[in-house]
């Protein structure tokens, strides 16, 4: 259960669209998300701390971003999730070979995020950066909000009150899905409504 | 260290249309961001998309920098017995300060500070707690007051009031500290008294008042309108986040120019930076040399403000000048009979500067560890007129300033001020950017002749709260607010001296009958022990939860109406929408119910709001004087609150004046402004002179001395040198700087504890640690280390000092006066360049590893502050942290990525 490009069960074929009560996401993040719209996840994945976790991914479209072969290091490739409307902006990156919670592919170095700064919904297109082994989005141009893309989003530096939506990704071969989002993108009500 | 892992929801509610709306600010910050409270039933119906649907008027998804509710900024609380739904965003509509609607991480999260029992916030104090058997055990208010009461004046009478120590919040509303100086200063009359951030009852900028600045005389406005900003021991954006990004950010796009003087590099440095700023990275402690070293190259080139030091320096008449007034009477007195201070003028500071060795450019940059290029750069920009024109100059401070060398660093930047101008004109401004918010109103004077304490001259020092309990003085410690251990130096020895005085003493409750507790008690302070009252919304470790005997809950922010002031004076109500805990009250009614059982009078306040119109008469004199408000509002026939209210978010700058014949309130955009002129004078009706209850002080037009003039004032680096290189690292010593972080300032009461995704950011203590310094020593990011020191200097004893240099720290050392403590606190390193090499930065207030136990606790010499900011330690790994290899928490990123 170590690479997820592996599972069987993590094809498209087996996931139907996104109902499935039971999937295995690569993802250290947990917590108490409401019960009504999740499945389970597993956290921290072949380790010793590897528990099944809920993540909200119930009702999400399932939509081919990216094909691994053709992500470049370091250049994000932009995607509307989980709609086309409004405050959907995202971005799929590949970060160099260096792990992140969340990431996808051999190196688990796949993570993609939402564009919109969650403080007040500033643009965050051409903010990428890696510096070392670090790698970031921001400063936000409207008030320098930074987010640690290795962490799930979380905030380096700034304002934003939580961290940054997060698309969850599943790989089937060379093929990218989003199937997902944690956490509330800036200026909607519910990630589903638009 | 671990933590809860949280995950954000990803929906949250839209109030409703006809949802109730109230305005607040936050209860964090300095700046104190304009809030809205939307509430509705927790059964109605929620608002929808549509802007006809909800209580905001727009279409969701919403725009950038439009209304828009975080899942966090939606919470339930309790109103008047029934469940609601509460949702608190900045306010979008107001004038001032937070303009645009913006907020910081802190603001954002304040729907998450309401007391909700399915929260974090369940552990809040809900009745008062005495301790029997070592348990706090659940009493009621009647015998719970009369316990303190009885034992308290017990105290009073059998030891006398310097017995009964009161370490109390300064700021935590107008209404209670209020309440609370009243009943220590007035009434209880004890010098052995002090607020939650001193030892002792002394100013935090000596500098600034003896050269005659208010600490908070600018208005936001001038910190974006200058040309030429210099920003001393903060980070504006880290610690008051919106005046940096309404304000600052602006100005600096119009093409301010900034210089920061701090060891450390985060966002809005690097931001400065990446926008042609400057950085002079010091080491701790040392900007005075860098300062005087400025000084010295502008005055060297004659770029100084010749026509304002013409007009508004004090010659040596002036500043002797006044009758049990100007300095000859004042609490510096004592300190310019010593001569080191005070000067003729400009030309005898000049004279003085150019013979003082440190101030050398070169040296002061070879001790500061920077470049000298820095130093001239820093000069040039400050004062050198270019085309003839000279540039408009702002100088702010901070903790980082003048908590490393408290008098000699306010000293310097006072003067290097007046050269260049600034102070006392817009946009050529100098104060504080400020800590905590303003809440202070006396109800009381210090009782300054009955301190014990006694510096060299005529005077007496007040009294240092710390080095009085730690001799065994105190036998009453009633604590309000504040954890007084952890938020002074040299915490583990505090601690240490606490669990002697109080649970180490023999006389411990062991009945839950009323007259035994208090019996028990009164024998504890008699045999030398001491007895602790705390009154606080939270149980606190060690002072409630270890030492106190009876614990008080208090209620806060959104549960009671209350008055507060931010760093430009402003004045707003925070107004209740929610039940307060339990049996929680507020800390008025807290000290009303026991003033009135210990037998003083005057403290039957019924509510807030009588409590804020009896402190009115005593703002009159200070900054934030609101004493106009309430004759305006009971000339409408309101109360001083519903007035208050009425001004929402934008409030009012203080002092305020009235007109009685338009029936217009003003507020006062700039202290000591000296362009004020005869328009506005006849606006506020005031054109002939003050009009009835108005006052108009001289701080409004001038500055705060005997003349009105500022003071030029000496520096001199000795007092503070020699425990500066005796501090300096020795060996593989680093030095030891702390302060707090963006996600945790002025909000550690309520973040770091409870607010999930604080905790996750940030789930322990840490410590910053520079690349090169941590490979030296096998550390990585993410590694547990331990910081250990055998050199944490503890002034031990109450002294009255004789002669001249008594007070000295190398006198002190000398005359056996000072201990050497060990400490060692552990934390996760994060090994960022944002920290100067050779210097460590660690979390000031983490509660359980303090890095405050490295720091040392010997008060500045001359005003009796301690320097906080100056450490040093050892530093070894010991392990690994959870964090180092995995993602869910935390974050090793470096806080200056542009």
């Amino acid at each position: 259960m170590s690479d997820l490009t592996k599972e069987k069960d993590q094809s498209a074929q087996a996931h139907g669209k996104c109902m499935l009560n039971r999937r295995k996401f690569l993802m250290y993040s947990g917590g108490s998300a409401a019960a009504a719209s999740t499945v389970s996840i597993t956290l921290f994945a072949g380790t010793a701390q590897a528990e099944t976790r809920k993540a909200s991914v119930q009702g999400y479209p399932r939509k081919l971003v990216a094909k691994l072969s053709e992500l470049k290091d370091h250049q994000p490739v932009n995607f509307n999730y989980p709609d086309e409307g409004k405050n959907s902006q995202a971005m799929i990156v590949k970060m160099g070979n260096v792990q992140a919670g969340g990431g996808v592919g051999a190196k688990r170095d796949v993570v993609a995020f939402s564009y919109m700064c969650t403080h007040q919904g500033g643009p965050l297109q051409n903010t990428y950066k890696h510096v070392g082994d670090q790698r970031v989005m921001g400063q936000c141009p409207l008030h320098l909000s930074t987010y640690d893309l290795r962490r799930h989003g979380i905030i380096v530096s700034g304002q934003a009150y939580q961290s940054l939506p997060q698309v969850l990704l599943e790989v089937e071969g060379d093929n990218v899905y989003a199937v997902g989002i944690m956490g509330l993108l800036f200026g909607r009500q519910d990630n589903l409504s638009a | 260290m671990t933590i809860d892992y949280y995950q954000s929801k990803d929906h949250a509610p839209i109030p409703p249309k006809d949802a109730d709306v109230m305005t607040t600010a936050c209860d964090y910050c300095i700046v104190a961001c304009g809030y809205k409270v939307y509430r509705w039933p927790a059964n109605g119906k929620d608002g929808g998309m549509k802007a006809s649907e909800n209580a905001f008027g727009i279409d969701f998804p919403s725009n950038m920098l439009q209304e828009w509710v975080a899942p966090s900024q939606h919470n339930t609380c309790t109103y008047k017995g029934k469940k609601h739904n509460v949702v608190i965003i900045p306010d979008k509509d107001t004038n001032f300060v937070n303009t645009n609607g913006d907020s910081s991480i802190r603001g954002g999260l304040l729907a998450q500070k309401c007391y909700n029992k399915d929260t974090k916030t369940k552990d809040r104090l809900k009745t008062p707690l005495v301790r029997i058997n070592g348990v706090l055990t659940p009493m009621s208010w009647d015998d719970a007051i009369e316990i303190a009461a009885e034992v308290g004046n017990h105290v009073l009478q059998e030891h006398g009031e310097a017995a009964y120590a009161i370490k109390t919040f300064s700021y935590q509303y107008i209404e209670n500290t209020y309440a609370i100086t009243k009943y220590a200063l007035r009434h209880v009359n004890t010098p052995n008294f002090t607020f939650h951030d001193t030892p002792a009852d002394v100013t935090s900028t000596p500098g600034f008042r003896d050269a005659g600045f208010d600490n908070f005389g600018p208005s936001y406005d001038d910190w974006g309108s200058a040309e030429t900003l210099m920003i001393c021991g903060t980070d504006p954006y880290e610690t008051k986040t919106v005046l940096f990004t309404q304000h600052i950010m602006p100005g600096i796009a119009n093409g301010m120019k900034v210089i920061c003087l701090n060891p450390r590099e985060t966002a809005g440095i690097a931001y400065i930076k990446k926008m042609g700023g400057l950085h002079l990275d010091v080491f701790p402690g040392s900007d005075t040399l860098v300062l005087g070293a400025i000084a010295r190259i502008i005055m060297q080139n004659g770029w100084e403000d010749s026509d304002w030091i013409k007009k508004w320096v004090n010659s040596k008449w002036e500043s002797s000048s006044g009758f049990g007034q100007g300095t000859r009477n004042t609490p510096w007195q004592w300190r310019t009979t010593w001569g080191k201070f005070q000067t003729k003028g400009y030309e005898d500071y000049k004279k003085w500067n150019l013979k003082q060795e440190e101030y050398d450019p070169k040296s002061a940059a070879k001790k500061a560890g920077i470049d000298v290029k820095k130093i001239y750069q820093a000069a040039e920009w400050l004062a050198k007129p270019v085309n003839g024109k000279r540039p408009k100059t702002s100088i702010g401070i901070e903790k980082g300033f003048y908590w490393s060398n408290n008098t000699g660093n306010t000293n310097a930047i006072s003067s290097l001020a007046t050269i260049c101008g600034a102070g006392g004109r817009p946009g050529q401004v100098v104060g504080r950017f400020g800590g905590h918010q303003r809440g202070g109103q006396k109800g009381g004077g210090y009782p300054r002749n009955k301190s014990a304490q006694k510096v060299p001259g005529r005077r007496r020092q007040a009294l240092d709260t710390d080095r009085w309990m730690y001799s065994g003085h105190t036998r009453f410690a009633h604590v309000i607010g504040t954890t007084w251990i952890q938020s002074m130096t040299g915490s583990q020895g505090l601690a240490a001296k606490f669990e002697e005085l109080v649970v180490k003493n023999p006389n411990q409750v062991k009945s839950n009958n009323k007259a035994d507790i208090i019996a028990t008690l009164k024998k504890r302070a008699d045999s030398g022990g001491m007895v602790v009252i705390n009154q606080d919304i939270y149980l606190r470790d060690p002072i409630g939860a270890k030492f106190a005997d009876i614990v008080f809950p208090a209620a806060t922010w959104g549960e009671v109406d209350f008055m507060r002031a931010n760093g430009e004076r402003r004045l707003r109500l925070y107004q209740a929408f929610s039940d307060a805990p339990g049996e929680a009250k507020p800390d008025w009614e807290i000290i009303s119910l026991l003033a009135r059982k210990m037998g003083f009078d005057g403290f039957d306040w019924k509510t807030s709001n009588e409590v804020a119109e009896e402190a009115s008469r005593f703002s009159r004199k200070g900054r934030k004087a609101f004493h106009m408000v309430k004759v305006a509002a009971h000339i409408e026939g309101k109360t001083l609150h519903q007035k208050m209210g009425e001004m929402g978010t934008d409030g009012i700058q203080g002092p305020t004046m009235y007109n009685y014949k338009t029936g217009m309130l003003y507020g006062t955009k700039r202290l000591h402004d000296t362009t004020v002129g005869e328009k506005q004078f006849t606006a506020m009706g005031l054109s002939n002179g003050p009009v009835k209850e108005n006052r108009y002080g001289k701080k409004m037009t001038h500055f705060n001395s005997q003349t009105g003039k500022i003071n030029l004032q000496k520096h001199p680096w000795s007092l503070f040198g020699d425990l500066w290189e005796w501090l300096s690292p020795k060996k593989d010593e680093l030095w030891v700087s702390n302060g707090r972080v963006n996600e945790v300032w002025q909000s550690g009461f309520d973040d770091v504890e409870r607010r999930e995704y604080i905790m996750q950011r940030w789930p322990g203590n840490w410590v910053e640690l520079h690349p090169d310094d941590a490979k030296k020593r096998g550390i990585e990011s993410g590694d547990i280390v331990m910081m250990y020191s055998d050199r944490v200097p503890v002034f031990k004893d109450t002294i009255l000092g004789v002669h001249g240099k008594d007070f000295q720290f190398s006198e002190l050392m000398k005359n056996g006066h000072i201990k050497l403590d060990k400490a060692s606190i552990s934390a996760v390193v994060i090994v960022t360049p944002t920290t100067k090499k050779g210097a460590m930065y660690g979390n000031f207030l983490d509660m359980k590893q303090p890095t405050n136990s490295l720091t040392i606790r010997v008060p500045d010499n001359i005003s009796g502050n301690y320097n906080y900011k100056m450490g040093v330690a050892k530093i070894k790994k010991i392990g690994e942290s959870e964090f180092k290899k995995d993602f869910r928490g935390m974050s090793f990123a470096p806080r200056n990525i542009t």
